[in-house]
């Protein structure tokens, strides 16, 4: 039958180049408050079209307090999070003290950095609160660009959530300015908008893994998100 | 290793970039850096393909530990070349590794492995690896590769019980991993994983040894219907409380009958 | 005393920094003084490696953050250094409150095109060089010095892929002093500088209103003017205008204004005659 004579340009892969690099998608997100920090990233780990696992952390509570957020390749993501953590470690044994946030981000560029020709696929976010406990995020681009943000979604629902939270935290659709955020406001805002990623993107969903950072310390939940 | 038949023999090719290169022998190292700045140096060939192959590896969880289940056949293209390749193999008393992908990379890692858990026992302190220092271990030699752009081309699935605690993991030859409770590699991830996934996901502490076995049995056998570089000689590993067990190679029954309503991809219903 | 023949080494001044060991360069103690060393693709050819990654109709592309339009220009009473803040990543605004002036020490201002990562890098490390200097020989290095120091470090990764178009200004016992340095090596000094794909809207609203004897407030609205005008016709820039000010005592940083205000502020007045 003439119709199934299809006019798509099928590839038969006679040659395999290696390729180092896989997108094993996911979605992070964190936002600072005056007062706390909340972070989250969904739990799914995809390679193409399969789902690989249902839980797979993206997130990383580091020793500091802080915590890591990582999105893009898994095994890049998690080599990085191991050589983070050692340096926290080297760090407490040479200066009996924790690093803090500001200076595990600038770390984590420099790190970035050092792979500027042979990049980490990894997006990285950390959330944490600064030395006047305050909330803060940092974000960072494959290579280290470093910034600092009140809010921050990176990963595969990035252009879904962060115009989301643009408009529900900083007012850019309306000229009054935002009020003051809480966290429980805050937490709320990332659940919807992973509830509403995970209905059109299909590299977002499974579960939700949310830390909540205050000075009394670090909380974890963890709720269910669409599976489909 | 020249397997064209035509070369047997002759001397191998230097320097040039016959297909046949991507097999020489590389050291571990980088080329000098000077490379980096110019073509002087001889274009160094370390990308390679998968030559002799396994098939999937399925590997679930159950009550009372984890099962694993691969055929035996590793093929030269589409040629069965080896119909009695281990792919399942003990490393210690609390671990399985299954292995699909290149089969000379998979019995490189064996090497690798076996010479990791042979340390560990000279130590004579009477510790054992657990099943989870193994998958660890494993995928750090598998992201060095990847990291090398030199890689070992196999997907591993892990299975492990040790102090009433189940493993299950995945790594491949890019270094991602994950633990999951049902995991199939290759074309299983296709066929079988749906399939593994629908009687596991939710029982994982009810699954008695038997509906273990029959499950991977019966998945092996769609995947041996469907997957035209399997074979029905298969084996199984089982991991419980009282160690490794990986059975004799054993064959599955097929029933073809139905093989005769099928024309083109499917079947044709008049 | 042995003559010091190092110099003809003719080595690729980017093989100096390259790693002995591929693994873990970043991990070992650093010198002060010495550069930090880079990982690069255990390739043939790391160079096609990094650009092939980096490459339109690479699977996994590796995006990285460009767009701009930043400018400089000297006069009577200084340097005035405007930017926008906007960050693409292809048609996506990665982020609008970038900050593309990089304060390098008290005295020493960096902008922002092209990559953002080489950029923050390489003027980090320059900042470090800077302040070493001022060690060791117990006063300010120049506006030249520094910025020559810039292009010589990014000149021995020339052909690597790094993307880097800045302007360095600052002010030093010469007074003030301004200069462009970009990732293919090139150094420059002039009045007035814009760099970035808006560049050219900003140098025709900058060209039309500079004048060497421009007041201070008039330098900064001229300044400011042009960011915004270059924001209005450049989809790669936008977000806000954050206007620096350098003075014999430093910098001092004048504004960061939206461009939305702008455009309402700029919309009521009378259009500037064009002489």
């Amino acid at each position: 039958m003439e119709a199934f004579a299809s006019t798509a340009p099928v590839r038969v892969p006679l040659e395999h180049r290696f390729s180092p690099y896989t997108d094993n998608g996911g979605t992070t997100l964190a936002v600072a408050g005056s007062d706390f920090c909340v972070i989250a990233a969904d739990t799914r780990q995809s390679e193409g079209y399969n789902i690989n696992t249902r839980y797979s952390p993206k997130l990383y509570p580091l020793s500091n307090g802080s915590v890591l957020a990582i999105g893009g390749m898994q095994a890049d993501a998690s080599t990085l999070a191991k050589r983070v953590e050692q340096r926290l470690e080297w760090y407490q044994f040479k200066h009996d003290k924790p690093m803090n946030t500001q200076a595990v981000a600038h770390m984590v560029s420099t790190m970035l950095y050092g792979k500027r020709f042979f990049p980490y696929f990894a997006w990285v976010t950390i959330g944490g609160m600064d030395e006047n406990g305050n909330g803060c995020v940092f974000s960072f681009d494959p290579v280290g660009t470093i910034e600092k943000h009140l809010w921050q979604c990176s990963g595969s629902s990035s252009k879904l959530i962060q115009p989301f939270l643009d408009s529900q935290m900083g007012h850019k659709h309306e000229l009054l300015p935002p009020g003051e955020l809480t966290a429980q406001r805050a937490t709320l805002l990332v659940k919807d908008g992973f509830t509403s990623a995970t209905e059109r993107d299909i590299y977002t969903g499974d579960f939700l893994e949310i830390y909540t950072i205050t000075r009394d310390g670090r909380t974890r939940e963890l709720i269910e998100l669409k599976r489909d | 290793m020249d397997t064209h038949p035509g070369n047997w023999g002759n001397p191998r090719p230097h320097g040039g970039s016959s297909d046949l290169d991507i097999l020489r022998p590389v050291d571990g190292l980088a080329p000098a850096p000077s490379a980096a700045h110019g073509s002087s140096a001889l274009p160094v060939s370390r990308t390679q393909q998968p030559i002799v192959t396994g098939t999937s590896v399925l590997g679930i969880k159950y009550k009372d530990g984890v099962m694993l289940a691969a055929d035996t056949l590793a093929s030269y293209g589409s040629l069965a070349q080896i119909r009695d390749m281990k792919r399942l193999v003990a490393f210690g008393d609390h671990t399985v590794i299954g292995a699909s992908g290149d089969m000379s990379d998979w019995q490189h890692i064996q090497h690798i492995l076996n010479d990791c858990i042979i340390d560990e026992y000279a130590n004579g302190d009477g510790h054992q690896l657990h099943p989870a220092h193994i998958f660890e271990y494993t995928s750090r030699v598998m992201y060095g590769r990847r990291s090398q752009v030199n890689p070992l081309w196999n997907s591993l699935v892990v299975g492990g019980f040790r102090d009433g605690k189940h493993f299950l993991g995945y790594v491949d030859l890019l270094g991602t991993t994950y633990q999951s409770s049902t995991i199939a590699t290759g074309y299983g991830s296709y066929i079988a994983q749906p399939l593994l996934r629908k009687q596991v996901e939710g029982r994982e502490d009810e699954l008695t040894e038997a509906d273990a076995a029959k499950i991977l049995d019966e998945s092996m056998r769609v995947l041996f219907y469907r997957d035209a570089r399997s074979l029905n000689k298969i084996q199984r590993a089982t991991i419980n409380p009282s160690g490794v067990s990986i059975t004799e190679p054993y064959s599955l029954q097929t029933e073809w009958s139905f093989a005769e309503g099928i024309k083109g991809y499917g079947a044709i219903y008049e | 005393m042995p003559l010091d023949l190092s110099f003809l080494d003719l080595k690729p001044a980017a093989a100096r920094f390259m790693p002995a060991s591929v693994l873990a360069p970043l991990d070992g103690p650093l010198e002060h003084d010495a550069i930090a060393t880079f990982d690069l693709a255990p390739v043939s050819n790391p160079t096609e490696f990094i650009h092939n990654q980096m490459s339109k109709d690479a699977e996994h592309r590796i995006h990285m953050a460009k767009g701009t339009t930043t400018l400089a220009f000297k006069f009577a009473k200084g340097v005035v250094v405007a930017v926008d803040s906007r960050a693409t990543m292809g048609p996506y605004i990665g982020s609008s409150n970038v900050k593309k002036v990089i304060e390098i020490n008290p005295f020493l201002l960096g902008t922002m095109a092209g990559s953002a990562a080489d950029c923050q890098y390489w003027e980090r490390v320059l900042g470090t060089r800077a302040r070493l200097y001022e060690l060791r020989n117990k006063e300010r290095i120049s506006v030249a010095a520094a910025s020559k120091l810039l292009c010589n470090m990014v000149y021995g990764y020339k052909g690597m892929g790094l993307s880097m178009g800045t302007m360095v200004t600052g002010w030093d016992k010469k007074g003030p002093g301004l200069y462009y340095v970009d990732s293919d090596g090139q150094r420059l000094t002039n009045h007035l500088f814009s760099v970035g794909s808006g560049s050219t809207y900003a140098y025709g609203v900058l060209d039309a209103g500079y004048d060497y004897d421009l007041s201070v407030a008039d330098a900064i609205d001229l300044a400011r003017r042009s960011i915004f005008h270059a924001t209005y016709r450049d989809a790669y820039s936008g977000g806000s205008v954050n206007v620096y000010h350098v003075k014999e005592g430093g910098w001092e940083f004048i504004s960061k204004t939206d461009v939305f205000d702008l455009h309402y502020e700029y919309q009521d007045q009378p259009r500037p005659a064009l002489v």
